[in-house]
């Protein structure tokens, strides 16, 4: 294997672990966006069976993006924990360079995504009934799996710039705002006209949409794809300011 | 050529944070296999020293050398592995998952086993780091420091907050390494550690060396032998122009005097007929080390004997332990 890929790769696997380990992933990102969703599509959804079944397919989408949202963003808590904890500079002073560790991070943020898409997901079929075609299955977690890379790096310029405890802050508070104007939550059908204007220009409701166009038997649209590339240019380069200034002096 | 170069070399180098100077001008080589305390108090610029000497910190003048090559690189090609004092381990990993990660970034590591061996916590390697006490904690972290098989490991105050049984393991693990032909430099504000386990003990004070050279050399060097006897209420004018005296302290009724020809001063002494409880002891390193790194220059400390008494006095206290042994062997004179 490549020299210089293996060492990302070993790093990606010590941290999948120490991820897959935490409680407080495994609440946040898989366990409260499967109750969510179970709750939400199954008490008081109406008794009329197409609106139930139909929100029972949106909520999925909604909710699979959700729980890969904060799992995504969840990486910048540990990369600022480690910072806290002299972890980083530790590091620095193994042959892994400080690029390796961003790539080994950001690998792991792409690990890390999917138990929280396939559990909701999953729960849709499995629980609620939603009926796919295969490639429509293919296509919606294929697409939310590669809509988390802007907010993966979203995470990794908090984890940089931030405190460990201000980076908790700003990922929650970020998670359910984000959530709740994307539409994530609740659909944007029934916003205000304002609202569901503000909505359309955020990048989670973009990465939901990346989802529910597939429902509609279509591809996402070309404004979803250029407000999603809008976003991923914005927080990448947040993400490379935030770890040129922190990784230096980590 | 790289192949000959010392394993460190510091050529004039400085280093500021806004108006303190850390490191003022330090030179310093180490050879190939040797083990070098670098012994200070706290502030004494020996966190910034290895900083630099890592290449986590760039120096504001002068030249910092790992193996003939600039620090990053030496870190880069895993000649280098290090212990610093705030790299604390990730949680919800095993120790052993943690030290194989560290060894496979270098080219050439250890086995994950010997590195625990070496560290002696092989017993620990399926616990989860988070679940160590701090004395584990430490192991591991010098298990981290070695796994990669580094020619030089450095460890910034290793044994800091370690009791007496973990720190003579440590030691004990250090000296294995060492003894493989390997580097070793370890800072420390303990004499005792700097003089047992180090081949050679460089003195920072104010972000400058003001020793260098074995604990042997460094206590000739300033000074061989102390002179003490009662002052029995009276003063101490005089006693500086005694024969061989380079120095004087009080501490309480006791005059000190730190001399290079003890024979002469006793016999000045005592024509002068002041040698109640007279003794004549070697300088200790404690001793040595103190007079080179006093808070006060060494010109204002002749001038105000009483103050540095005090200080004097205050670090003795702290070493009591150690220096019953001293007290035993010295040879009394009355």
């Amino acid at each position: 294997m490549n020299r210089r890929l293996t060492p990302v790769l070993r790093y990606a696997r010590l941290e999948v672990r120490r991820t897959l380990r935490d409680a407080g992933y495994v609440i946040t990102s898989v366990a409260v966006p499967l109750a969510m969703y179970l709750l939400f599509t199954n008490l008081g959804a109406g008794d009329d069976a197409a609106d139930k079944a139909d929100y029972a397919r949106y909520a999925m989408i909604g909710m699979a993006a959700y729980g890969a949202l904060g799992a995504a963003l969840g990486i910048g808590t540990g990369v600022a924990e480690d910072k806290g904890r002299g972890w980083l500079r530790q590091l620095r002073v193994t042959p892994l360079t400080p690029l390796q560790v961003v790539a080994g991070r950001a690998l792991t943020a792409s690990v890390v995504v999917l138990p929280a898409l396939v559990t909701v997901l999953g729960a849709g079929a499995a629980v609620n009934g939603v009926r796919l075609a295969a490639w429509q299955w293919v296509a919606v977690a294929g697409l939310l799996w590669v809509g988390t890379v802007p907010f993966t790096l979203l995470g990794l310029g908090n984890g940089y710039a931030l405190s460990a405890q201000a980076t908790g802050v700003v990922s929650m508070a970020s998670m359910m705002g984000l959530s709740v104007i994307g539409g994530l939550w609740i659909p944007p059908q029934v916003f205000p006209r304002w609202l569901a204007a503000v909505s359309r220009w955020t990048p989670t409701r973009r990465f939901g949409d990346l989802g529910w166009s597939v429902l509609d038997h279509r591809g996402p649209g070309l404004g979803t794809v250029v407000v999603l590339g809008g976003w991923l240019l914005v927080f990448a380069g947040y993400a490379v300011v935030a770890y040129r200034r922190g990784a230096r002096t980590a | 050529m790289t192949t000959m170069a010392p394993a460190v070399r510091f050529t004039a180098v400085h280093k500021r944070f806004g108006a303190v100077e850390a490191v003022a001008g330090v030179d310093l080589e180490i050879a190939r296999g040797e083990t070098l305390a670098l012994l200070g108090r706290n502030g004494a610029g020996k966190s910034t020293t290895i900083s630099l000497l890592l290449g986590l910190d760039q120096p504001d003048g002068g030249r910092v050398e790992l193996f003939g090559a600039d620090p990053a690189r030496a870190v880069r090609a895993g000649q280098v592995g290090a212990m610093l004092q705030d790299g604390h381990p990730i949680p919800r990993v095993t120790v052993r998952e943690l030290v194989a990660f560290v060894a496979a970034t270098y080219p050439h590591p250890m086995a994950t086993g010997e590195a625990l061996a070496l560290a002696g916590i092989e017993e620990l390697a399926a616990r989860r780091v988070d679940r160590l006490s701090g004395g584990q904690a430490q192991r591991l972290r010098f298990a981290l420091a070695v796994a990669g098989n580094p020619w030089l490991i450095v460890l910034d105050e290793p044994t800091a907050a370690l009791d007496v049984e973990a720190r003579r393991a440590f030691w004990h693990s250090m000296r294995a390494y060492a003894a493989r032909g390997n580097t070793v430099l370890f800072s420390t504000h303990y004499l005792e550690e700097a003089d047992e386990n180090a081949d050679r003990i460089l003195v920072l004070d104010r972000g400058r060396t003001v020793a260098d050279g074995s604990g042997e050399q460094i206590k000739r060097a300033v000074g061989g032998t102390l002179v003490s006897f009662d002052l029995a209420g009276r003063g101490t004018e005089g006693l500086r122009s005694l024969p061989g005296v380079t120095g004087v302290e009080v501490r309480g009724d006791r005059a000190l005097l730190r001399t290079g020809d003890s024979d002469a001063t006793v016999v000045a002494l005592a024509a002068a007929g002041r040698v109640r409880r007279l003794e004549v002891t070697p300088a200790r390193l404690e001793d040595a080390f103190l007079s080179l790194t006093a808070p006060l220059a060494a010109e204002d400390r002749d001038r105000t004997g009483q103050c540095t008494a005090d200080v004097t006095g205050n670090a003795t206290a702290n070493t009591t332990a150690n220096t019953t042994a001293n007290v035993i062997a010295r040879g009394a004179v009355r």
